[in-house]
């Protein structure tokens, strides 16, 4: 198949012995895309220039315009449909996208596989591209190296053909180049290399050039790189290459050009034989096909071992957290499988232990509490049958005291009295030992707080009466429900309250009451004898007495605030205690108004406002003491007095630093 | 007449006690020492109370006064060294009026007895409704469509000290001081109890009450 370039003339036709020629009629068609139906390509072309070239023109040119709008119309069609689209999953990605990033927290499994996925995927790509780099390189030297030796001899041997010959007129000098030329192409059915055979231009025209120009089949000049043309019609005798792709049937091929000077009847031609790379190309081509496929299917293996690994590994792990939550949650016969006898095994083994162990202690320390309890119980009943018994008898021998003579009448109001005392002990300890073995209960119910403390004041007021105190209730609330255990309530505001007037020394002891959105206070404030800070720590202490004379005197078990101290702790309240020498003391009781609720700031001040007013006593240091925190700590009480003092003490410095 | 008071205690001593306290204040007291003869007892010596201690030997002294409500509407109060919630909650349950916690005083003994004996003063004749509930008060009889309830004397004064005044929201120590005769704050378990039990009786369906109504963080109330 050879092809004429359009400066040839006289068209030779019927020298090879399957090539069709093209005739002069077409000079303006280029490229010609196929040589197989030559008479089709050329009829076409023919016709649309026969039937009015302005008028297809124009209609093309606004079929092209109506054309360009609707697809512009259709663009924004489409870009505002897939806005919208967005606009509305736009919640519904977000939640996949929260959901996956969750998942990628919290599964360790999937974090694993896709961090392996990803550093396999890159480096494949490295070794891939690397080996294909290099396999590619090697097939294309490999072939450079054959197509320069190649050219080297056929150059030769077309330059000592023309050499040799001894021809002069035209037909025989066109007869002997082309057939020279075709001798390159190699024999035999399947073409080894091309050729482009050009006279060298700006050279004077000798008379007998009849030659300009010929190449193979579909090939002309303009498929030689024109770097490599100027190199090669610079140099002298050199030989030069350059990659290139020029057109095998409907396809481009790669290939290399390599390019000489030939002379022939002094005219210098460029001569370029050019090789076909495209079976290299497929070569490499299925290379890296075996490549891509090689590599997608480890990567899917590495991804699947990595699951598979990983799954071995972490599963037993979720197993034992799984595990963990249930013997939290309190299922403490629950165990791990063991199976096999490594580190997974041995880890399930020692959990398993863990676990035995603690279900041990916990039923041990369960047993335990139930004996305590039972024995609480137990002795309570059987004390207190005899001491019911015992109370009743010195009661009626109480009232019936008249009748005694002064020595009978003495023993049956101290026993009277005594067993009283005895009485309240006892069930103060056994309250006390309920709270130790963990067997007291709130009972909580929403009720209102005041009506709970104006029963304590009524109950409280014949003590009051009695030491001379007024007992004053302030807020600014009218009701407050809160969810409480009210027995309790009443027992720790009844104790703060007796405990505010017995030792008030007659003065008003203040009730204040007040709530705010998660908790109510209320402070019981005498301005009786007070405490000192190392008794305001102790206040809650069992047994323990701030007086030991004066306590004999006033009764009491000694066990009043440490109940109230349990009582509020099963409230998950706070019981707090402040106290001053000589300036009373105040007890601020915080609940949750909800039941199981949390205290985040009391209501009330712990430390009573009326203590800044002047005239209070000097002392400014004050003890703060905490159920909650055992450790005491010292609070700086703000006063116009220090804090005068600091200005003082502030600006004489000053002044030294300046003269200074 | 003297009123007779069936003590059933197994402790001796106390039996004795109470019976010289009760006695002192012209009751008429019969004893019982075991849980197991306690039925028995109270069937012929028919009391006007019973004093039962919760722990018998023989018998169970919650099973006892299961037995005695079981036949009879006579007043119980129970008397008990547990002042624990459960234990309490569960004598209620079973049937007792009331209970006083030892260790008692005497006078407190004879204030509860008291309580539960106060003879029906001649009441006029008066009908009260709540809800589809009709309640006869000198008839002592409550009916829902015809169809009599029975109700023991306590849950009967209970409804009616609700129905009297339909208006009115009860705390639980108004109800203590109206019906049981309390002075001063007592356990109001005792109410909870008893509502709770009236409801078993009384409504159509007791997890949604129509006929006594609780106003939450105050008491209760009849409804409409």
């Amino acid at each position: 198949m050879v092809s004429v370039t359009k400066r040839d003339p006289e068209s030779p036709s019927g020298k090879t012995g399957s090539g069709t020629t093209l005739p002069d009629a077409v000079p303006a068609e280029q490229p010609v895309p196929s040589s197989q139906e030559p008479d089709q390509e050329q009829g076409r072309p023919a016709e649309k220039h026969g039937s009015g070239r302005p008028l297809t023109a124009r209609r093309i040119m606004l079929l092209g315009r109506i054309w360009t709008r609707r697809a512009l119309i259709l663009g924004l069609r489409i870009t505002r449909l897939v806005v919208t689209a967005l606009q509305h999953l736009r919640p519904g990605l977000r939640y996949l996208w929260k959901s996956l990033l969750r998942r990628w927290r919290r599964s360790l499994e999937l974090r694993t596989v896709m961090m392996t996925i990803l550093l396999s995927v890159i480096s494949f790509a490295v070794v891939g591209a690397y080996l294909s780099n290099q396999i590619a390189n090697n097939l294309f030297q490999e072939r450079l190296t054959q197509a320069e030796s190649e050219s080297r001899y056929y150059v030769k041997q077309v330059q000592d053909t023309f050499d040799g010959a001894q021809v002069n007129d035209q037909s025989s000098v066109i007869t002997l180049v082309y057939d020279t030329l075709n001798t390159v192409e190699g024999n035999g059915s399947v073409i080894q290399r091309r050729y482009v055979f050009e006279a060298l231009p700006e050279q004077n025209k000798p008379r007998n050039r009849w030659v300009e120009s010929r190449a193979s089949d579909q090939l002309t000049v303009r498929v030689i790189p024109p770097e490599l043309r100027k190199s090669v019609q610079e140099s002298g005798k050199e030989q030069y290459w350059a990659s290139t792709e020029f057109p095998v049937g409907n396809q481009d091929h790669p290939g290399i050009a390599v390019g000489n000077k030939v002379t022939f009847n002094g005219t210098v031609y460029e001569l370029y034989l050019l090789y076909d790379l495209e079976n290299a190309q497929q070569t490499l081509d299925q290379i890296q096909n075996v490549l891509w496929a090689g590599g997608a299917a480890l990567i899917i293996m590495i991804g699947g071992i990595a699951w598979y690994v990983t799954r071995n590994v972490v599963s037993p792990v979720s197993h034992a957290a799984v595990v963990s939550e249930k013997l939290a949650a309190g299922q403490l016969q629950e165990r791990m499988v063991v199976k096999g006898e490594d580190e997974v095994a041995r880890l399930g083994a020692s959990f398993n232990h863990m676990a035995a162990s603690l279900q041990e202690q916990i039923t041990q320390l369960a047993t335990l509490s139930q004996m305590q309890q039972r024995f609480v119980s137990d002795v309570s009943h059987e004390l207190r049958t005899p001491l019911t018994t015992v109370r009743m008898a010195a009661e009626v021998l109480f009232d019936a005291r008249d009748s005694f003579d002064p020595i009978n009448r003495r023993s049956a109001e101290l026993l009277y009295n005594q067993v009283e005392r005895f009485q309240s002990l006892l069930s103060d300890l056994l309250e006390i030992s309920r709270f130790d073995a963990g067997a007291a209960v709130l009972e909580a119910e929403p009720q209102d707080i005041f009506q709970l403390i104006g029963q304590v004041i009524e109950g409280a007021a014949p003590v009051a009466a009695e030491y001379g105190s007024e007992v004053r209730l302030t807020s600014r609330n009218k009701s407050i429900i809160v969810e409480m255990d009210s027995r309790r309530i009443d027992r720790i505001l009844r104790n703060l309250l007796l405990n505010a007037v017995e030792h008030g020394e007659g003065k008003p002891v203040h009730v204040t009451v007040a709530a705010n959105h998660d908790a109510v206070a209320v402070s019981v404030r005498d301005h009786g004898i007070g405490m000192t800070p190392a008794e305001a720590a102790r206040v809650f202490d069992r047994f323990w007495r701030a007086d030991p004379a004066r306590a004999r005197t006033t009764g009491g078990s000694g066990l009043g605030l440490s109940i109230a101290a349990e009582d509020t702790k099963l409230h998950n309240g706070w019981l707090q205690a402040w106290g001053q020498k000589g300036a009373g003391s105040n007890f601020r009781l915080t609940l949750p108004l909800k039941k199981g609720g949390t205290i985040v700031k009391s209501p009330l001040h712990l430390e009573p406002h009326d203590l800044r007013l002047p005239g209070t006593a000097p002392e400014q240091r004050v003890l703060v003491v905490d159920t909650q925190e055992r450790q005491p700590r010292l609070a700086q009480a703000p006063s116009s007095d220090t804090s005068g003092r600091t200005d003082y003490g502030g600006a004489p410095g000053a002044g030294e630093a300046g003269r200074a | 007449m003297k009123a007779r008071i069936l003590v059933v205690d197994d402790d001796e001593a106390l039996a004795e006690m109470i019976g010289i306290v009760l006695r002192n204040d012209g009751f008429d007291p019969v004893f019982c020492a075991d849980g197991g003869q306690a039925l028995d007892v109270f069937r012929s010596s028919k009391p006007d109370l019973v004093l039962l201690d919760l722990m018998l030997p023989g018998s169970d002294g919650i099973e006892v006064c299961r037995q005695i409500r079981g036949e009879s509407d006579v007043p119980i109060v129970m008397l008990t060294a547990k002042s624990d919630t459960s234990d309490v909650v569960r004598g209620l349950e079973s049937g007792a009026d009331d209970y006083v916690p030892k260790p008692f005083k005497p006078a407190e003994l004879v204030a509860r007895v008291r309580a539960r004996l106060r003879p029906g003063e001649q009441k006029a004749p008066e009908t009260l409704r709540i809800a589809d509930v009709t309640i006869d008060v000198a008839g002592h009889m409550v009916t829902r469509g015809g169809e009599r309830i029975s109700l023991t004397p306590l849950e009967f004064d209970l409804l009616v000290a609700l129905a009297r005044k339909p208006w009115q929201v009860f705390t639980r120590e108004l109800l203590l001081e109206q019906v049981w005769g309390y002075r001063h704050a007592a356990d109001t378990r005792l109410v909870n109890v008893h509502v709770q039990r009236l409801r078993s009786k009384i409504e159509r369906d007791p997890e949604a009450p129509e006929v006594v109504l609780t106003v939450r963080g105050v008491g209760y109330k009849a409804g409409s």
